[in-house]
């Protein structure tokens, strides 16, 4: 007996020929019963429309991870999704992407796998130990400190939606996770050995969370990235680099290495009011160390300070008082120095009566909102591009100037994926008269890392076609764009980086849609 | 063709497949061992091993109970010295497993925990939650890798066997990604190819798992033993079929009928629903048959009913099965029964192979579920195949070492490769019928559900023997429409389909001939078991005519057969 069909699906595919390295779309019409997975939609195609289509399936209950699949740019396993459950009618099925396609859904996973050779994917442990005719002693309370990051099925799911991963010299988001597995293992006696095998290589994850994100099995592989990186800094093997940017954090409160004296110079021909001189405003702006240090961020922070004067909002920052939010150094791992700097800036907000704050920079307002002890003390934080969307809306903001580009926006990480603020700044960009908004291939949820995150603005070293902005800049010029906007300093820095390394500067620009909207207003 | 040559080629990357690698690179670095697999090790149906691997490790329990509950499990036609063997062996494995790393479940004091399970008097089933065989897959995977001795070719198909006489001189494969096919010589094979309930439409199994090294075996010359007895497991969920394990029960699961009753109170009135697998899939379907089934859009099932045992245990016990029925099933068990109904699951027959593994062919072994010691009789107890491919995949991969020491590589048979080639690219590739392999495919699963379940009669097997055999037929017909080389899943859904023809063949033919009523093999028309003339064991040979059958004396060290009552 089977059930009714509920409806027919259209399934696009994008299929490759490895005999005539042909890409191609070939479409089939699927009728779906309750119950059917995408893994059985794609069995009923090549049953019955299309026996050349090539795909890989095993076990079909969500435990083997060989069917890994994009649907409609979001990864996942084609037997652990309901056709229903996606309530659409037509489907385009990709490849994961990052890795080399061998022939249609089917993708060369080898180098993912090797991943695993470069770390001990079983207990660490002294000829001795291995004597013991018994099991180890484990209690529960450090099985369950270990058991979610076992559950990882090695789908490549995680991998294929990594930005750091386009450098081979990174393992891979699950091959960290697995590490760290081992690392939180009571038996374990490998973490010296573990930490070496990751010293040079994790600090090219940005902590853009898309592993974590997309994982069917909730692996927590951009957290565990996190927690290794506090254990290396413990034992202080971190490179130069890093130790720079926190070396310049605990002495000057800013990751550039400039005196906290200078924080407010960018402002200096604005009439910016500040803490201490104003005691409380209606909204506190936290400017950010980029903003406050960085030439090309401080003309975003300048828009930002004539658009809110346009708006007439009673705004202060907190002066030379502002320190480092701490979201960069928190990711790179010195837990400690985060608590520190998260403790003045908490104390500060509480001197100046803070009721309201704005950031610029989606790293900050990440920050305020998940990471304690700033998220304990639940503040009222918005990114600018909340608050400006919402005075467009309200009808107190009108963009009246006409600019005639076409444009891509560029999804910041910690704006999009952490904190899924995808319209806000769309709905910016679409307020300005004579904007053209198209969108990239990989977007909002799917939107690729630039690079810049978890300190890695300041600590890049990769040669340029390993370095995801490179990648990104060159996935917009296929849009045939004149300008990437994007919402946040990191990301402006790396992907102008990227303009220069590509010698483009002619073709491509970006801006931040606090300057589009400054110039607009 | 290119040729690569090994000391050992392992077929299979499962559990047995890599415990056997581990052991055999263990027992010597001079060993060159290479584990050729269709699948990355990691995609292997062992990681669908859900409840737990039994073993002896507490005050209270014995290796005579644990061999006891086997034998009488296994309705008196296991061997028992095979079994005495496998019972002492086992609780090393589940050692070894943690001190590779496995993350076993754990008892207050921090020692490994072991739940009930159906059939065992004893609570001796070592698990990780509700995903052992996954986590025993992974901890295995990590291991074999960590041995310079040991090469993996993964997504590589074998097509056969090539024997040089009397002994196993190498095989042909199918490099996926490139399409090529080679010829790998060896001094020892040992075949870990899993079990062939993919015949069935209705299965737990892995679209994978189609018992290729089962046929490649036979074909070779080596008997399939006791293929008659196939496993229904009593909880597939339905509609996939996919597994839920037998250690929702074990912590108290109870199976209900549409009255809301405990119907096992009725057909197992002391174990209930952890009585053995066989008497409750029988019981289920009599419930079924009788009336008292549910009815939904996918055909009868039973309720298995886990709510009472709360949100908390759910999650901590089970929490792959809960989200499996969530996913597939659309239904939460914390709130819901689970609809299940017995899925084709397990495969006691296989080839025959001796206590330490070897096979009729000097060089090749076979280990795991493609084998059959006759550990598991006429029917398995939960538990004791991850334990039985731990156990007899160590004993395995040890022969095989000690055999290539000892032994040289043999001349391969030219022909023999010539024929493997010629099959595979000329008359399955070159085909140009009219014929289909998905149709063909599953008319033979149909026929397999329709006959050769749960409750057999004479007069249906021998219409699904006519049935396989017209199959088999057009199977010559078929046409393969992908012509490509690379990564042609066409070409190796043909091959797979090849190899399970001839496993239903034998199925059929061994069933058909046993005129009793064991373990998993039921017939209506014979409906008890008949000690005096079938205490024995079936073995089909590979004939132009089809399989032939010969008998084997069953081995009874201690436990003569008495009446089966649970």
């Amino acid at each position: 007996m089977t059930s009714k069909v509920e409806k027919v699906v259209e399934f696009k595919i994008h299929r490759f020929s490895p005999e005539n390295k042909k890409r191609y779309v070939s479409t089939h019409s699927v009728p779906i019963r309750k119950g059917m997975t995408l893994l059985d939609a794609l069995m009923y195609i090549k049953d019955n429309s299309d026996e050349t289509l090539a795909f890989r399936s095993s076990c079909r209950m969500g435990v083997c991870g060989s069917c890994g699949i994009l649907v409609d740019k979001e990864p996942m396993l084609a037997c652990y999704t309901q056709v229903l459950q996606l309530n659409s009618d037509s489907l385009v099925i990709e490849p994961l992407p990052n890795m080399k396609i061998i022939k249609d859904l089917v993708i060369d996973i080898q180098p993912f796998m090797d991943t695993y050779n470069r770390i001990k994917p079983i207990l660490i442990k002294s000829e001795e130990a291995l004597k013991e005719p018994n099991a180890f002693v484990q209690v529960t309370a450090d099985l369950k400190k270990y058991w979610d990051l076992s559950l990882c099925i090695k789908c490549s799911i995680c991998y294929s939606a990594c930005p750091a991963a386009i450098d081979e010299k990174f393992l891979g988001p699950s091959t960290y996770a697995t590490n760290y597995r081992f690392i939180t293992d009571s038996r374990d006696e490998g973490t010296e050995e573990r930490l070496k095998a990751m010293a040079d290589n994790l600090w090219l994850c940005t902590s853009c969370n898309s592993c974590t994100m997309f994982c069917p099995k909730e692996v927590d592989s951009s957290t565990s990235i996190v927690d290794e990186r506090s254990l290396i800094v413990e034992t202080g093997g971190i490179p130069r680099t890093v130790r720079d940017v926190l070396t310049s954090v605990t002495r000057y409160h800013n990751p550039m290495g400039m005196h906290p004296s200078k924080r407010m110079e960018w402002a200096k021909d604005l009439e910016v009011k500040a803490f201490p001189t104003i005691k409380d405003a209606d909204i506190l702006c936290f400017m950010g160390c980029t903003a406050a240090f960085d030439p090309r961020s401080q003309t975003i922070a300048k828009s930002m300070i004539s658009v809110f004067n346009r708006l007439g909002v009673n705004f202060a920052t907190l002066g030379t008082e502002e320190w480092c939010c701490g979201d960069h150094i928190l990711r790179l791992g010195e837990k400690g120095l985060f608590e520190m700097l998260a403790e003045h800036n908490l104390s500060t907000f509480e001197k100046f009566n803070t009721q309201r704050i704005l950031t610029l920079s989606p790293h900050c307002y990440n920050t305020f909102k998940h990471d304690p002890p700033y998220s304990e003390k639940n503040l009222n934080v918005q990114h600018y591009t909340q608050f400006l969307a919402e005075a467009i809306e309200t009808g107190r903001l009108k963009p009246s100037k006409t600019i005639n580009n076409r444009l891509t926006y560029h999804d910041p990480c910690f704006l999009g994926k952490r904190n899924e603020i995808y319209d806000s700044p769309r709905q910016i960009l679409k307020a300005i008269d004579g904007l053209e908004l198209v969108e990239m291939k990989r977007t909002r949820e799917s939107s690729f890392c630039c690079g810049g995150g978890a300190g890695r603005t300041w600590t890049e070293e990769a040669v340029p076609e390993k370095r995801p902005s490179v990648h990104r800049v060159k996935e917009a010029l296929e849009l045939n764009v004149d300008m990437i906007a994007t919402a946040c300093p990191f990301c402006v820095t790396t992907l102008e980086d990227a303009v220069k390394v590509l010698d483009v500067e002619e073709k491509i620009e970006i801006k931040d849609v606090l300057e589009l909207l400054d110039e607009a207003t | 063709m290119e040729i690569m040559s090994h000391d050992i080629i392992i077929i299979g990357a499962g559990m047995a497949g890599l415990r056997a690698a581990i052991a055999a690179a263990q027992f010597s670095k001079e060993v060159d061992v290479a584990v050729i697999s269709k699948v990355y090790p990691v995609r292997s149906h062992s990681v669908c091993a859900q409840g737990g691997t039994g073993a002896v490790l507490k005050d209270g329990d014995s290796f005579d109970l644990h061999a006891w509950d086997t034998v009488k499990g296994s309705d008196f036609l296991a061997d028992q010295d095979v079994v005495e063997l496998f019972v002492r062996r086992a609780p090393q494995e589940i050692v070894a497993l943690d001190h590779w790393g496995c993350p076993w479940s754990r008892t207050e004091d921090g020692k490994i925990n072991q739940r009930r399970f159906g059939g065992h008097s004893f609570p001796r089933a070592c698990f990780a939650a509700d995903m052992t065989g996954f986590h025993e897959m992974h901890v295995l995977d990590g291991k074999a890798k960590t041995f310079d001795n040991v090469k993996f070719y993964d997504e590589w198909f074998v097509v056969s066997l090539l024997v040089n006489e009397t002994a196993v001189a190498g095989l042909t494969a199918i490099d996926m990604k490139s399409g090529e096919m080679y010829a790998l010589r060896a001094k020892a094979v040992v075949m870990a190819t899993g079990g062939h309930e993919r015949i069935y439409e209705f299965t737990t199994f892995s679209h994978t798992a189609t018992g290729d090294g089962m046929t490649i075996a036979y074909r070779a010359g080596v008997p399939l033993k006791d293929m008659e007895f196939v496993q229904f497991h009593p909880t597939g969920l339905v509609p996939p079929g996919v597994l839920i394990t037998e250690g929702a029960r074990g912590e108290g699961g109870y199976l209900l009928n549409s009255k809301g009753e405990r119907f096992m109170k009725r057909y197992a009135p002391e174990r209930m629903e952890l009585a053995p697998r066989d008497i409750i899939a029988r019981a289920e379907m009599t419930e079924i048959l009788e009336g008292r089934g549910l009815e939904g859009p996918y055909g009868h099932y039973l309720a298995l009913d886990i709510r009472h045992l709360g949100e908390e245990k759910i999650n901590e016990r089970l929490p792959l099965i809960r989200d499996v029925a969530i996913k597939l099933g659309g239904i939460d068990p914390v709130k819901e029964p689970i609809p299940i109904r017995p899925a084709a699951h397990y495969s006691m027959g296989g080839i025959n192979a001796s206590i330490k593994a070897e096979t009729s062919i000097s060089g090749l072994y076979a280990v795991g579920e493609c084998a059959c010691m006759s550990l598991h009789g006429a029917n398995r107890l939960g538990t004791n195949s991850t334990a039985d491919c731990l156990v007899f995949g160590a004993i395995g991969g040890q022969e095989a070492a000690k055999h290539a020491l000892s032994e040289s590589l043999r001349e391969l048979p030219k022909e023999q490769i010539l024929t493997s080639e010629k099959r595979v690219f000329d008359t399955i590739l070159g085909s140009e019928g009219d014929e289909r392999v998905a149709a063909i495919r599953d008319e033979m699963r149909t026929i397999m559900n329709d006959n050769v379940w749960i409750f057999r009669t004479g007069d249906g097997l021998k219409s699904a023997l006519k049935g396989i055999r017209e199959l088999r037929e057009r199977f010559g017909k078929v046409t393969v429409e992908d012509k490509s080389k690379q990564f042609n899943t066409g070409l190796i859904g043909a091959l797979q389909l090849d190899f399970t023809l001839d496993l239903a063949e034998v199925t059929i033919t061994s069933a058909l001939a046993r005129t009793e009523s064991r373990g998993a093999h039921f017939r209506k028309d014979y409906s008890k078991r008949d000690d005096e003339n079938w205490t024995k064991h079936t073995l089909a040979y590979c004939t132009k005519e089809g399989p032939k059958l010969e008998y084997a004396p069953v081995t009874i060290t201690k436990w003569p057969p008495t009446a089966r009552t649970y």
